[in-house]
């Protein structure tokens, strides 16, 4: 696809998602739009456009199980049981009746037990990457970006609070303590997203998810605080984009365990790897 | 030698003549043996020709991509072969050369740099201009025979002990575009050099004196008042290409932490090389945009706040497992750890990255 077809691509995706309501129906319109081909024929596209749209439009669907499914080489449209942080496995149940309650209640995840029958098992046999390397590092990617549009998403509210806001006679955004919390935002989404563009590999795209985790969770952190009460607030929507950072954090591995399972990695092999080339 | 364009090409057969032409660094690990090193590294590579590639023909160059240049002092400072601090120093005096300088001064001295015959260096900071460069006050006069004289004092100068030329900034008129850049001889009477002791032990920084200094007039890089521009357009340069160099260094350095610790903290371990890896990969991309043809700009700040703080927190990681040991020991980590707290000062304070990165890339307005 060329830079044009993927910008007409992420409008289109953009507009369903703002304009359909998440879960089962943004399911089918994405669906409709023909995300199931887009996968299979463009996955460096598909992967990173939707998901970190998912992020930014603050939107859901449970569009992780496909790649998952397809990077296994089953079909999608499914649903498979995906670690969780803790040894935890969670379901992303698709339908209508589909609820949640975890942290993030809208997203309908729902645990399930470690040695309980569940979708497709073997798939994900151990929760560590390496065992089950083809079907985790993907699903990392895919929610690594997610991580990223989330990040991106609390920068904006952040961003345009601290021009709007005004205290002492000028706005938040004069105040330098305030101006260096957005830029350390947007440091560590930008590193982030270097990360995911150049992760391929199981290692790369672990380090990726890890990298976006932490991002995300420093963009709530400062973006928080930033926003001051009105952040704190159920009618702002800050909070929606910071349950979804601490909840998919924890999926397929949380930033703080696989940075642990990289360092493991490389004390293993007394050297750490050089993942990208000139 | 044919011509090599491509990364990978350029790679391969570059390693095969580094494994066949050994240029290790000898025993001696004073900062005098480290700028010998440093030239009889530079002349090696120069007349074998690898140190020409990605320069232009004119100043004696191979021509070819600027990647060429990333990847020689990748492997310079994978094997160590040079402190890359100051190897790394070609990236931005040369471009600033080939940018400013008349093309028959730049195609008479460039060669003298690469080839490590000489070496250089950039008079920018003075004690009272150090984030705000631009309220520099070494002056710059005319004479009425046409050459300049400078008057004024700078410092944090690298390598001004060891260097034949500089690059130096003067005040000629007030504000920003009363800056102008000269390109003035270390031997030229009425400079002195006093090396800065600084808090590492290793005296690569000097404080250097103008008194009434004479420079010819066609010793001015690009006329006056172009000085401001010299200096900015010399910043994606060091944030490229020799960011490339210095996170290639850090990776020895987890290796090296790798090799020496017992102490087995795999979150430490995990979190220094996930900062490593997270700098390479933005690097990596800089690269590739540059490449493309990309000006580099203030987005670049983001290259430069993730390097620092990647760096720092590699030696914070060295002396929590390696414990006791930089305290108690006469190592090389000493002086690294020392020196790692000057990630976030040299080049642009982590601040001042800060408040680009806010205005220039997050649009929020002035202060």
């Amino acid at each position: 696809m060329n830079d044009a077809e993927v910008e007409l691509l992420t409008q289109t995706l953009r507009r369903t998602m703002t304009g359909t309501a998440s879960g089962a129906a943004l399911d089918a319109a994405l669906a409709g739009l023909g995300w199931a081909e887009l996968l299979a024929e463009f996955p460096a596209v598909a992967i990173p456009t939707v998901f970190r749209l998912l992020g930014e439009t603050g939107a859901h669907a449970p569009v992780l199980n496909d790649v998952v499914l397809t990077a296994a080489g089953r079909p999608g449209g499914g649903t498979v049981r995906l670690p969780y942080s803790g040894g935890s496995w969670v379901v992303w149940e698709r339908g209508a009746a589909a609820t949640g309650r975890t942290l993030d209640e809208d997203l309908p995840l729902r645990p399930v037990p470690a040695d309980g029958p569940g979708p497709v098992p073997e798939l994900l046999a151990r929760p560590d990457s390496t065992a089950a390397s083809v079907p985790v590092a993907a699903g990392r990617r895919a929610v690594g970006w997610w991580l990223l549009g989330t990040g991106h998403a609390m920068l904006g509210l952040a961003r345009t609070h601290a021009l709007d806001r005004v205290q002492f006679g000028r706005p938040l955004a004069a105040f330098q303590a305030v101006r260096h919390r957005l830029a350390e935002t947007l440091v560590a989404l930008e590193g982030a997203e270097a990360a995911l563009t150049a992760a391929g590999d199981d290692l790369g795209s672990l380090l990726a998810k890890a990298a976006a985790g932490q991002a995300a969770l420093t963009a709530a952190r400062h973006c928080q605080q930033v926003l001051g009460g009105i952040g704190f607030t159920a009618e702002h929507p800050l909070h929606r984009h910071v349950r979804r950072a601490l909840v998919l954090d924890g999926l397929l591995g949380s930033a703080r365990e696989l940075t642990r399972e990289a360092g493991a990695l490389v004390r293993a092999k007394g050297t750490a790897p050089r993942l990208v080339q000139l | 030698m044919s011509a090599l364009t491509t990364a990978a090409d350029f790679r391969t057969a570059l390693r095969a003549w580094l494994d066949e032409n050994d240029l290790s660094p000898g025993p001696d690990h004073s900062f005098d043996a480290q700028v010998a090193q440093l030239a009889r590294v530079r002349r090696a590579l120069f007349d074998a020709g690898w140190m020409r590639y990605g320069w232009p023909r004119e100043v004696g160059g191979l021509g070819g991509p600027a990647v060429l240049r990333a990847v020689l002092g990748e492997e310079v400072a994978t094997r160590g072969l040079a402190e890359p601090g100051i190897y790394s120093m070609v990236e931005v005096l040369t471009p600033t050369l080939v940018d400013h300088a008349r093309p028959e001064l730049a195609a008479a001295m460039v060669p003298l740099l690469l080839s490590g015959r000489e070496q250089w260096c950039q008079g920018f900071s003075e004690p009272g201009s150090g984030s705000d460069l631009a309220s520099l006050t070494t002056r710059a006069a005319p004479r009425d025979d046409g050459t300049w004289v400078v008057n004024g004092q700078k410092v944090w100068t690298s390598l001004a002990q060891y260097a034949a030329r500089c690059v130096l900034l003067t005040r000629t008129a007030p504000g920003h575009e009363g800056i102008t850049a000269f390109f003035v001889d270390m031997d030229t009477p009425g400079i002195t050099v006093r090396p800065l002791r600084t808090m590492h032990g290793v005296d690569e920084f000097a404080e250097v004196f103008f008194d009434d200094v004479p420079v010819p007039a066609d010793r001015m890089l690009g006329r006056p008042g172009d000085g401001w521009r010299l200096a900015m357009d010399l910043l994606p340069h060091e944030r490229s290409t020799c960011f490339w160099h210095r996170v290639a260094h850090l990776y020895t350095r987890l290796d090296r932490l790798l090799a020496e610790t017992a102490t087995p903290d795999d979150a430490a371990l995990g979190a220094a090389y996930l900062a490593l890896h997270t700098v390479r990969c933005r690097s990596h991309a800089t690269q590739r945009r540059l490449a493309d043809g990309v000006r580099l700009g203030p987005e670049t700040s983001v290259d430069k706040v993730l390097l620092a703080t990647a760096e720092q927190q590699l030696l914070e990681t060295v002396r929590d497992l390696l414990p006791g040991v930089l305290e108690l020991t006469e190592t090389p980590w000493r002086s690294e750890y020392l020196y790692a707290k000057a990630a976030t000062i040299y080049g642009g304070t982590a601040e001042i990255q800060r408040n680009i990165i806010a205005r220039r890339l997050l649009d929020l307005g002035r202060e």
